[in-house]
């Protein structure tokens, strides 16, 4: 049950798993310092949804050589 | 002390006074936060992020129980009432994030203090530090907006090996990011 606080944190826990891992949280600390912790997670992978789609490393098709 | 549900007892001749005041005073202590970080997940579209935000406050008080919480857990738990809401619409919109026009860059920057500017490059890079196994979880799921079973199912591995790995990754990828001076 502790490991799916990393789902939980990022919002794709399975809707029908939700409602047992909430009840979980209430009763143990270390998944609530966890939730605290990864609670910031999200927001910075969602800076890589700011990268451009053509980066160095990856050039499109039409470009290259 | 949880600003939010100080002085609420018998002060409300009604229970949709009660209801009404609890709102007020959610949306004065997070909505503001919230519309920052959810604007980012809805590629800047400052109306759907609105629409999140308060479907969350809803959301949030009827779960009074958990307003209970300190307000730090509150803030951890609203988020990701908030992403699960982000995460429905984009799949009822069929958008793809990267797809929609890239923000202007003063929308980027972080104005509180609570979350640091981070530039893609770094988080790019924390990822790529990862195994492949903790990469492809989180590649699988959260950048692509995919439960864990459905995940679990285009990886053709069990929804338990799923979430393991993604604690796994996403405590690797907190390190990496906490090495680099960018996270907690």
């Amino acid at each position: 049950m502790h490991e799916e606080v990393a789902a939980y944190a990022l919002g794709v826990l399975d809707e029908e798993d939700i409602e047992a891992f909430e009840r979980h949280l209430d009763g143990c600390e270390s998944c609530r310092r966890e939730l605290k912790e990864f609670a910031e997670v999200p927001g910075q992978l969602d800076e890589l949804k700011h990268l451009p789609s053509a980066s160095e490393d990856d050039p499109p098709r039409s470009m290259s050589r | 002390m949880c600003p939010v549900l100080s002085h609420l007892d018998g002060r409300f001749e009604s229970a949709d006074a009660e209801a009404e005041h609890r709102i007020a005073v959610l949306y004065q202590e997070f909505g503001g936060p919230l519309l920052r970080h959810i604007r980012k997940s809805t590629g800047n579209d400052l109306q759907w992020a609105e629409d999140v935000v308060q479907e969350t406050i809803v959301r949030a008080w009827r779960n009074s129980a958990r307003l209970q919480w300190e307000p730090s857990l509150i803030w951890a738990w609203l988020l990701t009432v908030a992403r699960r809401i982000v995460i429905d619409g984009r799949r009822r919109r069929s958008v793809r994030p990267h797809e929609v026009e890239p923000p202007e860059v003063d929308m980027l920057a972080v104005p509180d203090g609570s979350e640091r500017a981070l530039s893609a490059i770094v988080v790019a890079e924390a990822l790529r530090s990862l195994s492949e196994e903790h990469r492809e979880v989180i590649e699988q799921t959260y950048l692509r907006d995919r439960t864990i079973s459905e995940a679990a199912e285009i990886l053709g591995i069990p929804p338990g090996t799923v979430k393991s790995r993604l604690y796994y990754g996403i405590r690797a990828l907190r390190e990496h990011l906490r090495d680099k001076g960018v996270a907690g």
